[in-house]
């Protein structure tokens, strides 16, 4: 039997990698790898198409404002067919500066950048940047989920987004409302940059998870030794 | 010399006597807190005593080395000279420094990228070197556009200083651009047979944004580099480099500079270490340094400041080197990599402020070639230990926590050359470890000698 395959779409990965973003796609690999399957990663320059119909597992980086701009104005091009892939349960992690562009808009001043609309959240840019280790919990995973945030937007919830966790320390989505991120269904966005999935490795599972699923395949993953990534989150969890 | 200037040098003076003879430490930042908070504008003013001027290093990586190459071919060639040698480059290591300029020719300064907003109009120097500009400390620094800016904006209100630029370098270039100031380019002008890293980073029209098209390219996004739509493109290099062969133990290869070319043969460093030896010989050349001198400087170049520096230890080879962002992690991998021997590597990764707090970076450093090493043995340490076990765990490499040195010699295997790469704040505790190691053993040699005679 042919090994089972998810097919993860990397977007723009040469814009949006600004603190080691690819480490999410490193972890996805390794973690369907080593249960015996295959991650077919296909990362997604500027300007070729995007094939959400194969898709799998869809991520989203972050970047600085400059290059979000251009992302921004290349992804609305696409905003039917992401919310048809939501629609239908697509997985979608968004980090930092993609979790901004899954909102209705990020206004940066004078400007505003019109987002996917896939999480129903607004995001103004404000200073100072909210900056540092952030540790938060969600009902999803029984260990925290931590990293490190560095925004200068601020992320407003409507009414069909649930946060995607409560912030124990740190900023989260604009310093005040103790929440961190958003999710809709199997869309997940959150301020917690760059390589998020190493030290989270039940988030990590969870995305895989909720693709096979979706695939028709076998949903429950066989346990992995993660005590290096668990020692990792839990001593992250406690940097303030 | 103002009155104000005076107490503040005088107060300066004896804060570091005090500190380097009665509590025998290292006085490159304390002396220079004192003397500014006396007078605010000391480094300006004590510059203006200087003969020749202020010559300042400038960039991500190879600051230190650079720098202090620059200042020994200086010295070599007969002037006078004041560095600050040991890297202290933020406003109280550059003002620590300059309490012996009077009666010198030159200061050879290197400066914090940030630091020369404030710094620049007060050392007006006669010339600045910009190495390279790659992303570092996003945190504390911010993006690279934010450098730039600071740069460029820097050198706009010092219009006599020659820009010596690494025209290789994109993001350096845009800052001559940007800046207006006279320049010099440094480059190199073939391509060079080298282990490429893995994903390149991609690099964009400094004016419109489109990806830039390569005939060839060196390490990260430096490399001969042109926009495909014709409106940014690498200049004319003044300095260009030839014939570079990348050996087990350092280099050789041609400078051919505006009068000569120099042939070079450097016993230290890689590929990174030919911009950082040509830039060097640039500044170096225009303040009035001979070839002969530049040439002595960088053969008797032994770092001892934990850049490059080089351990013999019980019969075992360390080697000791700042890696403190993915391009100078990836630059230490490729040094590895000439190393034929079987060795032992000891990655060192701390998040204190001057560090970045944000250690996401490693993410970014291609440790994955490091699975082309046969044997290899890796330890992991300083706060961020945890996370390294990580990264390598996800690169396909095991790797154990040690809390210093002396823990690596004792578990790894006898004789093997041991790597300890290690970021800012965790290089000086190493280096003071392995520094006490050395002196022990040097005099356990001596003893043991002693016996035998």
């Amino acid at each position: 039997m042919a090994k089972a395959e998810l097919t993860i779409l990397h977007l723009f990965p040469e814009l949006l990698n600004l603190y080691g973003d690819t480490g999410n796609m490193l972890v996805l690999e390794k973690r369907l790898a080593w249960r015996g399957m295959q991650a077919h990663i296909i990362p997604v320059s500027l300007g070729q198409s995007i094939d959400l119909s194969s898709a799998d597992i869809v991520f989203v980086g972050g970047g600085s404002d400059r290059e979000q701009g251009i992302v921004g104005e290349e992804l609305v091009k696409h905003t039917a067919d992401f919310k048809a892939y939501a629609k239908d349960g697509g997985v979608l992690l968004a980090v930092c500066g993609g979790y901004q562009l899954l909102g209705h808009e990020y206004s940066l001043g004078e400007n505003k950048l019109s987002g996917l609309g896939l999480l129903d959240i607004y995001t103004v840019r404000k200073t100072p940047r909210l900056i540092g280790n952030i540790a938060c919990t969600t009902e999803l995973f029984s260990q925290d989920v931590v990293g490190y945030e560095n925004h200068g937007g601020r992320t407003y919830l409507g009414s069909d987004v649930t946060p995607f966790a409560r912030v124990l320390h740190g900023f989260g989505n604009d310093g005040a409302s103790g929440f961190e991120g958003a999710r809709a269904n199997r869309v997940i966005g959150t301020y917690i940059h760059g390589p998020l999935l190493p030290k989270n490795p039940e988030l990590a599972d969870w995305l895989l998870s909720q693709a096979l699923e979706r695939k028709g395949l076998d949903p429950v993953l066989s346990p992995l030794d993660d005590t290096a990534e668990k020692r990792a989150n839990e001593y992250a969890a406690k940097l303030s | 010399m103002s009155f104000k200037t005076t107490l503040a040098r005088v107060a300066a003076r004896s804060a570091r006597f005090i500190l380097s003879r009665v509590l025998k430490r290292e006085g490159a930042q304390l002396p220079g807190r004192i003397a500014l908070a006396i007078d605010a504008r000391f480094v300006e003013h004590m510059a203006g005593f200087l003969g020749q001027g202020v010559l300042v290093t400038c960039g991500t990586n190879g600051k230190t080395t650079t720098n202090n190459i620059v200042a020994d071919a200086l010295q070599k060639a007969g002037f006078s000279v004041v560095c600050n040698r040991s890297g202290a480059n933020m406003a109280p290591g550059v003002a620590a420094c300059l309490l012996d300029a009077k009666g010198c020719d030159w200061a050879v300064l290197e400066v914090d990228e940030l630091s020369c907003k404030t710094l620049l109009e007060q050392l007006k120097p006669r010339a600045m070197l910009l190495l390279n500009l790659f992303r570092d400390q996003l945190d504390r620094a911010g993006e690279i556009d934010t450098i730039q800016a600071v740069l460029a904006e820097a050198l706009t209100k010092t219009p006599e200083t020659v820009l010596v630029c690494n025209a290789d370098d994109p993001m350096s270039y845009n800052v001559a651009l940007l800046s207006g100031v006279p320049c010099v380019f440094f480059g190199v002008e073939e391509e060079v047979a080298s282990a490429q890293e893995r994903v390149p980073e991609a690099r964009f029209c400094q004016v419109c944004g489109e990806a830039l098209t390569y005939r060839f390219r060196t390490y990260a996004q430096l490399g001969d580099y042109n926009c495909p739509r014709g409106d940014f493109s690498r200049p004319a290099l003044q300095y260009g480099v030839t014939r570079i062969c990348l050996e087990s133990q350092g280099f050789s290869c041609a400078i051919s500079g505006p009068d000569d070319t120099l042939f070079l043969s450097v016993g230290f460093g890689g590929l990174y270490m030919v911009y950082n030896v040509a830039g060097a010989y640039a500044l170096s050349r225009l303040a009035g340094a001979s070839d002969e001198a530049f040439v002595v400087a960088v053969q008797e170049y032994a770092p001892q400041n934990g850049r490059l520096q080089k351990y013999e230890i019980d019969g075992r080879d360390i080697v000791l080197n700042l890696a403190k962002n993915p391009t100078g992690f990836n630059q230490n991998i490729s040094l590895m990599e000439v190393d034929a021997r079987e060795k032992v590597a000891y990655f060192v990764i701390n998040d204190n402020y001057n560090d970045g707090r944000d250690i996401s970076w490693i993410y970014d450093v291609d440790f994955e070639r490091l699975n082309d090493e046969q044997g290899l043995i890796c330890f992991v340490g300083g706060t961020r230990a945890l996370d390294m076990v990580v990264r390598l765990k996800y690169a396909g490499i095991t790797s154990e926590v040690a809390n210093n040195v002396s823990e690596v010699l004792a578990a790894a295997p006898d004789a093997r050359p041991v790597y300890v790469l290690t970021n800012y704040s965790a290089l000086w505790p190493k280096k003071a470890e392995l520094d006490e190691m050395q002196k022990h053993h040097a005099r356990d040699v001596c003893k043991k000698e002693a016996e035998r005679g």
